[in-house]
């Protein structure tokens, strides 16, 4: 451990790590040490060229880049003082020069770290007028991003990225001095798993997501943190809100499940929460209020009980561990065993992406639920709580009730089908990959009536009492 | 091009012959000596004579050699590489052309003493693309060497001294001459300077333990190992010693090279290059290379070692002096200047990318009659925002000239200002 100083307050910081690491390390960064920065971040490698992390070492007769600077046993850093400050201002001048300076059109605006330091290191008039860099806008980068060259900084962070994360390497910088340009190398859109990312990374407004740029001023939205649910990694995430509709998921740092990256189908899963909803109850295909549902849910139960039939419970991988631990109390009121489950399984990588395509497989086999995938057998009756994709697997059940938030082939069959929230409805915890129990919380209200898992169960319970 | 320098010392004194590019040739003029006193060494020793000598490396930094050489890491597992800087990309500068057309054996020799002393296994010789001259004369070197057997398994007959050699020719950027600019274009990668740490010694070309020094460096080792420090450190001053090929251009009568002593007097260098062309007087003289700033007349008396250019606020450089007559626009200069320092910028650093190309535009504007006394409070004020906060020196180099212009010609910018035009005879466009 090395004791570094910075502005009269002592740290105690790893050896052998860089100022921005270090501090970034006790979560300090821009959170109590606000040293500015560009071109670094936490899960890329180090550039160094931005050079607006300057800050004044004591001993060193020039201003050092934080980034760049390993610490050491007793050092004693300033950042705050008007040798910094003149610094970060002369940064700050120059690479205005060729920025257009476009907030109110640009969609950055308001999370744009060229808006936030200008704001502090800036000076409000240009000193000089000449014509900017003349460069491209809304150029066609690949399938889910749109750059805007006068805007890029040229931090480089999106080029680092496709390089050392999907390694990729589909951006680079072309030409030399104030004539550098990002661009992709001829002939190679910018397509990946992940390519979403550079708009989170970029600090300006050049790279947006072909999704989200235009949707929304980003003020008018609040973020509400929750886990992505379409692969057992759970990334974790920040959905943005406005008017009860969701704009957007963006990757939130967790350094023990992803960094802070998702890739592009996780980020594009928030349609799904409006797409294809079970809207209202049904039974035997009619539409019935909820509390028929549940009635008619309760009377199937009892009776296939009273006549000794068998009665089988299907929970989801999409459900919460506090649903599945009620169903597993559920299905014990009904003498009906342990629960099956099924997983739906796809293509995994070696980043984020994992072949199991469900958040909460691991809370089901945390609770004791056994796998199936194929037929669940003979039954009289179904239960299903969450969604699930393996309709076959009912070929020789009699009766299905089926609570859950999306139709499905299964839905089309149940004889009752009760609505249920999504993930973005309710709040809860999902177990990942690697265990990890990890929350989410209520995003938005259903446009429709819609229970709980939790409420629908207790429903059908007092209707089998 | 010369065949040999209008002065001539111990390094050039034999450049006129042609058979000193010739592995016999230079045998035949006592060359080897040195390598052949090294072998004799250990390797501590040879780097501790290199480091007593007080050679200062010769590619416009002025690092101490000796010094350099011992941040090499002692053991590693990893191969350890020397490369050599020949890219010469200096404006004003062109003596390392001469010493690899006509003392390529010089060179070699050189490094196989610094291979000797650092371990190394292999060196790249990264010569300029457009020097295709000292590439053959180099290749036909190391050929010769090789066939020779000095090159290879066991050079000189010395068991377990391995060590190859590689031409390497550049693209043609003057950032490939910066270190590590040059290491990425080694590599094959765009040439933009390396961020340090790491330094070449611990992670250099391909990741490899790397000492990076320049063609006429390596050039003056083998002297030092034959004739001994003291014979070296006889010439030049106490800080600076040996010599060094002073390249002169501009409006003199003799433009060339001279070999002579580091801290010879500008002027007495002036008085070999035959004074000034056609009678005319003596405007300025940029002492080392377009990136030093440049000395009014009063300094003419000032010796060439870095040294004693610190304190009248410029540089030794690359010691290519280009001296400048009465007739010249300073402000051209300047233009000149940015525009080519605008061009070459590798375009990594904030400060660096978006100076020089603002500083080029200021420059443009004066001496197109259309600037104005903000324009030239902005000239003195950007370079300040550029120097020295970047990651290799090459903001340094944009931006002393432009301030050495502003400090001494100062009236040359505020003529053009109130004219509203250049009142140079020549008018001027890039």
């Amino acid at each position: 451990m090395a004791k570094i100083t910075i502005d009269g307050s002592e740290y105690e910081v790893a050896d052998g790590r860089m100022i921005l690491q270090a501090i970034d390390d006790l979560g300090l960064l821009m959170n109590g040490v606000d040293i500015p920065h560009y071109c670094w971040h936490p899960k890329l490698t180090i550039d160094g060229s931005c050079r607006l992390c300057q800050v004044e070492i004591e001993g060193m007769p020039k201003l050092q880049i934080a980034c760049n600077t390993p610490v050491k046993d007793g050092m004693k850093i300033n950042t705050a003082n008007e040798r910094v400050a003149k610094a970060r201002r002369g940064v700050m001048e120059l690479l205005l020069i060729n920025h257009p300076l476009d907030c109110p059109i640009c969609d950055q605006a308001g999370e744009c770290k060229l808006q936030d330091y200008a704001f502090d290191y800036g000076v409000a008039g240009a000193r000089t007028n000449e014509p900017r860099r003349p460069a491209k806008k809304s150029v066609d980068l690949g399938p889910t991003i749109v750059f805007d060259q006068e805007r890029c900084i040229l931090c480089r962070r999106c080029v680092r990225f496709c390089r050392e994360i999907p390694k990729t390497g589909e951006l680079g910088v072309f030409n030399r001095g104030d004539e550098s340009l990002l661009e992709t190398f001829p002939g190679v859109p910018l397509d990946n798993a992940y390519s979403m990312n550079v708009a989170d990374i970029c600090p300006v407004g050049a790279l947006t997501t072909r999704d989200f740029r235009f949707k929304i001023r980003v003020w008018f939205t609040d973020d509400v943190d929750s886990v992505c649910n379409q692969c057992a990694r759970g990334c974790n995430i920040s959905v943005s809100r406005s008017n009860n509709k969701i704009y957007r998921y963006v990757p939130r740092r967790n350094d023990q499940v992803n960094d802070t990256w998702m890739c592009d189908h996780g980020r594009m899963s928030y349609k799904l929460n409006g797409q294809g909803r079970l809207s209202h109850s049904r039974v035997d295909g009619k539409a019935a209020s909820a509390a028929a549902a549940t009635r008619r849910a309760g009377e199937l139960a009892r009776q296939a009980r009273a006549a000794g039939g068998r009665i089988v419970g299907v929970a989801s991988p999409f459900a919460s561990n506090e649903e599945l631990e009620a169903f597993r109390d559920f299905l014990g009121e009904l003498g009906a065993g342990q629960a099956r489950f099924a997983v739906p399984r796809g293509e995994g990588d070696d980043i984020l992406i994992e072949a199991e395509k469900a958040p909460n497989a691991a809370g089901c086999r945390a609770l004791g639920m056994s796998e199936t995938a194929d037929s669940l057998g003979h039954a009289d009756l179904a239960i299903v709580l969450g969604h699930t994709t393996h309709a076959a697997a009912f070929a020789d059940v009699r009766r299905v009730v089926l609570i859950d938030s999306h139709e499905s082939a299964l839905s089309a069959r149940a004889d009752v089908v009760i609505p249920a929230r999504t993930f973005l409805e309710k709040s809860g915890h999902f177990t990942n990959a690697d265990g990890i129990v990890q929350r989410f919380n209520a995003v938005v209200e259903p446009a429709f009536e819609a229970l709980e898992e939790r409420e629908a169960l207790a429903e059908i319970l007092k209707a089998v009492r | 091009m010369q065949k040999e320098p209008y002065v001539k010392n111990y390094l050039s004194e034999h450049y006129g012959s042609d058979s000193y590019r010739t592995l016999e040739g230079y045998e035949d003029a006592g060359g080897f000596a040195g390598i052949k006193k090294a072998l004799s060494l250990a390797p501590e020793e040879v780097t501790e004579a290199v480091k007593a000598s007080g050679l200062r490396g010769r590619g416009g930094a002025g690092f101490a050699t000796g010094l350099k050489w011992s941040f090499m890491p002692k053991t590693s597992d990893r191969m350890k590489v020397i490369v050599v800087n020949g890219d010469e990309s200096e404006p004003g500068s062109f003596k390392d052309r001469m010493i690899m057309e006509r003392g390529p054996f010089q060179i070699l020799e050189g490094i196989l003493i610094g291979a000797w002393a650092m371990g190394a296994r292999r060196t790249f010789v990264y010569v300029r693309g457009e020097y295709k001259e000292p590439i053959r004369a180099l290749e036909a070197a190391v050929a010769e060497m090789g066939a020779k057997k000095y090159l290879g398994k066991a050079c000189f007959g010395k068991k377990g001294f391995e060590h190859d050699i590689v031409i390497h020719s550049g693209a043609g950027a003057y950032i490939c001459g910066e270190e590590t600019g040059l290491l990425e274009s080694l590599e094959g990668k765009k040439g933009q300077p390396r961020k340090k740490p790491p330094f070449p010694a611990e992670y250099g070309a391909f990741g490899l333990p790397t000492t990076v020094n320049n063609v006429e460096t390596f050039a003056h080792v083998p002297f030092i190992l034959e004739k001994g420090v003291e014979w070296f450190r006889a010439r030049g001053t106490a800080k600076s010693p040996g010599t060094t090929l002073f390249g002169v251009s501009g409006h003199v009568e003799r433009p060339g090279l001279f070999e002579l002593p580091l801290g010879t007097p500008l002027r007495e260098i002036l008085g070999l290059a035959g004074g000034m062309r056609g009678g005319r007087r003596l405007k300025g003289v940029m002492p080392g290379g377009l990136s030093m700033p440049v000395l009014p007349p009063s300094e003419l008396d000032v010796g060439m070692a870095e040294e004693l250019l610190a304190p009248k606020g410029s540089h030794l450089g690359t010691g290519g002096v280009m001296v400048m007559d009465e007739t010249t626009c300073m402000v051209r200069v300047a233009c000149v200047t940015s525009y080519f320092f605008r061009d070459e910028s590798c375009g990594q650093c904030t400060q660096c990318r978006e100076g020089t190309g603002w500083v080029h535009k200021l420059c443009e504007r004066i001496e197109q009659g259309r600037g104005t006394a903000a324009d030239l409070a902005l000239l003195d004020d950007i370079p300040s925002l550029m120097e020295g906060q970047t990651i290799c020196a090459f903001a340094d180099a944009a931006a002393w000239p432009i301030q050495g212009l502003l400090k001494h010609f100062r009236a040359d910018f505020e003529a053009h200002i109130h004219e509203k035009k250049c009142p140079f005879s020549e008018s001027f466009e890039l």
